[in-house]
């Protein structure tokens, strides 16, 4: 399953261990992630898959374990850090501003300057609205206007535009806080067709959801968390879609549930 | 749209409003389109300004003329000294004020008489500043002097102590009220002096929290309705109402009951009623008699019928000086005082 | 259960030249000028002169001592109306500017007339406390994340009573005056902060008959008030820093989602803090010009301005809860408020319906101001 050879993994977690307080949040959780690899997450609410991300982002700093970047063991003080190795993470919330129109949005923080009669330093909006709608467009979302507010754009082009933004922005390691959650089918499968793109260059994703569907088909490997646990690591070509979903439920079979479910309807 | 209904509604609403008629008197005669304005420093909340108000409006109808009355709705004398400016941009035919502060007002006074429009003075300041701001007339009661008229008073009465319940403190008149009457009692009054405000629980509570704090306090001087009202009851509750020496500046229907009641020694009235008549109808006899000497306009305004009425009804009195009038100070008592209530607050 | 599977081809999506978006519309300029921030206040600025134009035309309110007059009125409370529109685009409240104003005042006058300092050096340790009193607020509000509301609602009392303390202290009374001839002594305090300027174009205009004379010879206004020139500075500097650099992108941001901001790495706390900064330094400024004009500092100076302030940003086009806003429409709220403020004082009407009838405005101007914006915002 796994090989041992620390040059294939950009990101490895080893045995790590997070506590709050008298609650233990992940006990010995093991994930490690190849080159252009898209590896999903899953696990039911209340799992674990939270403070699993903010540990991979540099919110919180594991209590035990390891957390190697391309080999090297690293300890993050705070995202920027992250940020700074190429691991970006597009939360649910997106980090967009929604009364900011599109080329603003997708500049923040990082906004590209011009001096005005060689002196004073500006904003290039004009760059800045060119290059935001070019980027978007290779990424296959087509803006209507790059000064349109983002509170104008549905939630899937709201979702793109972040994972645009941060694969723009030089991104290694991509991880997805639940980008389906919210989302319709079509919706979906644009974010899908997206993080494809992005495995396409190169880029590895980290793929947080609780929904087998999404997961399965764009996923190369996958990991489930189950009450804070690994219950271990498997790649596409040794696990079927409906064994996952079990694992997700708990071991149960999902099949003879329903069975059961649909027999009381019917009494 | 809901909002554009409600919007439409609303501007409808306000243009309806501001198509009631204007609620100065609508003038006929000869006179009818000369336009006058009293200026006060008072905040809206200040009610002795009702009788100045009520008595321009007689005037402007004795006289057959517009007159306005215009405030600083919060008694910010910064936008009393917007007010003059306006005044000057307005080309009123006459503009009477009160000088609250002369440093602050002084400018903007220059502003209306470098147009050639007649001022008269009123209420605050001192004849010498009046004359400085190139006023025809102040019409007024030296404030210092009424202060020190009611100190001797108190003075006979054996009073050795005081405190002033000063409510308007900004205004530079109230602290010469209280110096008079502290220099005729022979005492610095700057530490016998609590700046109230004119939230009558806050005045109740900082009286009753000094006459507590100072038991020995001979009397009490209440400079206007705003700051004696709250302090009679304070007296009522404190058992004192009676006993303590208490005089009050200014007239309202709760003070004359006190007065009668015997609670209060005496109140000054400074007959504003005659501040506000007087210093508009000084205005309309030097616009349209084109004069600046003040005898003459006194004079005439002597001599005129409808204000010799005005003075019968209400039973006021001028009290004439060479070259001006002075209000005040009249010092109403249990003996006059039955005269006088009729016609507390709105023109006593 | 069937999950849907998409064609996971090499190109997905047509190339960004080829395709015109069916979706979008040739928006008409007036569509694109509708759906700014500042329209509904613009809109608001003209349809209230059009108003006094009707009731006042002939009061002298146009003429040019009236023009003065009540743009001079806007213009002081435009000074803070900008300081205010920008911290409440990012998300802030500072209810302490009133009271600034008073304390303002005293910081100049007191040093100069009772401890002996030269004016300039009262002028600048005004400034200098002003500003170090709003880095206070700003450092309070971020460190320990309670509403701005309530931490600059304490210094507004704070400030109020130290003002009312330090007056009645050094001059027993609640003001402190003589300060005007102190200050006209000052060459460098006059010439920043009192009285009016362009005196030679003013005198010319009234030689040549465009402007009115007094009986005296002198044109009806002798110069433009400095405070005039202060509130377009003011304005002009805030609102190119809002619109056209990086930080100003960082208060839209910082307004409009902080932990966003805090996530793309805007300095969030850096930024709330220059703001505050800022807006001590409008009520600054706001205090120290009043004081030249008036010649005197009191204890009441000020009183209920903050309010003004946020009323004039939010007729502007700023939304209460931030990220959304603009300085040019806060200026345009300023001046309907000096307008309506003296305004009425033109028409026929008792100035005791003022307060009814700034309300009204007020009211017409959100909901205009609300309108806009949603049809803005769902991009209509």
């Amino acid at each position: 399953m796994t090989t041992e050879n620390k040059d294939d993994y950009i990101l490895q977690l080893e045995g790590i261990s997070k506590y709050f307080g008298t609650v233990i949040s992940l006990q010995d959780v093991t994930l490690r992630l190849r080159r252009g690899e898209v590896h999903c997450l899953l696990g039911d609410n209340g799992a674990g898959k939270s403070t699993l991300i903010k540990t991979l982002a540099g919110v919180h700093r594991p209590n035990k374990g390891r957390y190697l970047v391309e080999g090297k063991e690293v300890s993050f003080a705070s995202p920027r850090e992250a940020l700074d190795q190429g691991i970006a993470t597009v939360y649910q919330d997106l980090a967009l501003v929604p009364l900011m129109s599109v080329a603003r949005n997708f500049f923040a923080g990082r906004e590209p300057m011009k001096k005005l009669f060689g002196v004073i330093p500006v904003m290039d909006m004009h760059h800045a609205a060119r290059v935001a709608e070019e980027k978007l467009g290779e990424m296959g979302i087509h803006v209507r206007s790059p000064h349109q507010p983002v509170g104008t754009m549905s939630g899937g082009e709201r979702q793109c535009l972040a994972i645009a933004r941060a694969i723009h922005f030089g991104a290694k390691v991509l991880i997805l806080d639940e980008p389906t959650a919210a989302l319709g089918v079509k919706q979906s499968c644009n974010v899908l067709k997206l993080i494809h793109k992005a495995r396409e260059r190169g880029i590895s994703v980290i793929f947080i959801t609780h929904n087998v569907h999404h997961a399965y088909p764009i996923g190369d490997s996958f990991t489930l968390l189950n009450r804070g646990q690994s219950m271990g690591t498997f790649a596409k070509e040794n696990i079927s879609k409906e064994e996952v979903l079990d694992m997700m439920a708990g071991g149960t079979e999902i099949q003879s549930l329903f069975n059961e479910l649909e027999g009381r309807a019917a009494a | 749209m809901r909002v554009r209904k409600i919007s439409l509604w609303l501007a409808t609403l306000m243009a309806g409003a501001m198509a009631l008629p204007a609620t100065s008197i609508a003038a006929d005669g000869p006179h009818a389109n000369e336009r006058y304005v009293l200026i006060s420093h008072a905040p809206d909340s200040d009610s002795w300004w009702n009788t100045i108000k009520n008595s321009i409006k007689q005037a402007g109808e004795d006289f057959g003329v517009q007159v306005d009355y215009r405030n600083p709705p919060n008694g910010d004398l910064a936008d009393m000294a917007r007010l003059l400016e306006q005044s000057a941009a307005r080309n009123y035919n006459g503009v009477a004020f009160d000088i609250a502060d002369y440093d602050v007002l002084s400018k903007p006074a220059m502003r209306i008489t470098a147009k050639g429009i007649p001022v008269v003075t009123l209420n605050s300041g001192t004849d010498a500043e009046s004359k400085k701001l190139g006023a025809i007339l102040h019409i007024g009661q030296p404030e210092y002097d009424a202060g020190k008229a009611a100190g001797e008073r108190a003075k006979a009465a054996g009073v050795k102590s005081f405190v002033c319940v000063n409510h308007y403190a900004t205004n530079v008149a109230s602290l010469q009220r209280c110096k008079g009457f502290g220099d005729a009692v022979g005492v610095d009054y700057r530490g016998s002096m609590i700046d109230t405000g004119v939230d009558p629980t806050v005045v109740a509570s900082k009286v009753s929290a000094y006459l507590r704090s100072h038991p020995d306090t001979g009397a009490v001087l209440a400079l206007g309705p705003n700051s004696a009202e709250p302090t009679i009851q304070v007296l009522e509750r404190m058992g004192k109402a009676g006993k303590l020496y208490f005089g009050t500046f200014d007239l309202s229907p709760a003070i004359i009951e006190a007065v009668k009641k015997g609670e209060l020694n005496f109140a000054i009235d400074q007959q504003p009623y005659l501040q506000g008549y007087m210093s508009v109808a000084a205005a309309v006899i030097a616009y349209e008699d084109k004069t600046k000497d003040p005898a003459a306009i006194i004079a005439k305004l002597k001599a005129n019928p409808k204000f010799q009425q005005r003075l019968k009804t209400y039973g006021l009195e001028p009290i004439y000086t060479a070259d001006g009038v002075r209000s005040g100070p009249a010092f109403v008592t249990k003996d006059n005082v039955s005269t006088v209530e009729k016609y507390a607050g709105q023109y006593r | 259960m069937s999950a849907i599977t998409p064609p996971m081809t090499g190109s997905i999506g047509k190339t960004p030249a080829a395709q015109a978006d069916e979706r979008i519309r040739r928006i008409s300029p007036w569509r694109a000028l509708l759906n700014r921030p500042e329209f509904g206040s613009i809109a608001g600025t003209l349809l209230i002169f059009i108003l006094f134009g009707f009731f006042a035309g002939d009061s002298g309110m146009f003429n040019l001592d009236g023009v003065m007059n009540w743009s001079t009125v806007a213009a002081y409370l435009g000074i803070i109306a900008v300081g205010a529109c920008v911290l409440m685009i990012a998300g802030e409240f500072d209810l302490s500017i009133g009271s600034m104003i008073g304390f303002a005042g005293m910081m100049m006058a007191v040093p100069a007339m009772f401890l002996g300092w030269p004016m300039w050096a009262s002028m600048l340790f005004a400034f200098a406390g002003c500003m170090a009193l709003g880095w206070l607020n700003g450092y309070l509000v971020v460190r320990t994340r309670l509403p701005s509301f309530i931490v600059t609602l304490a210094f507004m009392f704070i400030l109020r009573g130290l003002t009312l303390v330090l007056s009645t202290h050094f001059s027993n009374s609640t003001i402190v005056s003589g300060v005007g001839d102190k200050l006209s002594a000052d060459p460098v305090v006059h010439t920043l902060f009192q009285g009016t300027t362009l005196h030679g174009l003013f005198g010319w205009l009234a030689t040549i008959g465009l402007i009115e004379k007094l009986p005296n010879g002198e044109p009806v206004v002798g110069g433009l008030p400095k405070v005039l020139l202060w509130w377009l500075g003011v304005a002009a500097v805030a609102g190119f820093i809002l619109s056209r650099t990086r930080f100003g992108n960082w208060i839209f941001m910082v307004g409009g989602d902080s932990n966003a901001a805090q996530n793309v790495g805007v300095p969030v706390r850096r930024v709330k803090i220059s703001l505050f900064v800022f807006t001590a330094f409008c009520a600054c400024l706001f205090g120290v010009l009043q004081v030249a004009d008036v010649g005197s500092a009191a204890a009441d100076r000020g009183l209920q301005k903050e309010f003004e302030a946020i009323i004039a940003a939010v007729i502007g086009g700023a939304l209460l809860t931030g990220g959304y806003g603009s300085v040019l429409g806060a200026c345009f709220g300023a001046l309907i408020f000096g307008v309506v403020q003296i305004g009425i004082s033109y028409t026929n009407f008792d100035s005791d319906w003022y307060r009814v009838f700034l309300g009204g405005m007020l009211l017409l101007a959100v909901l205009f101001n609300h309108y806009i914006r949603s049809r803005a915002t769902t991009g209509k």
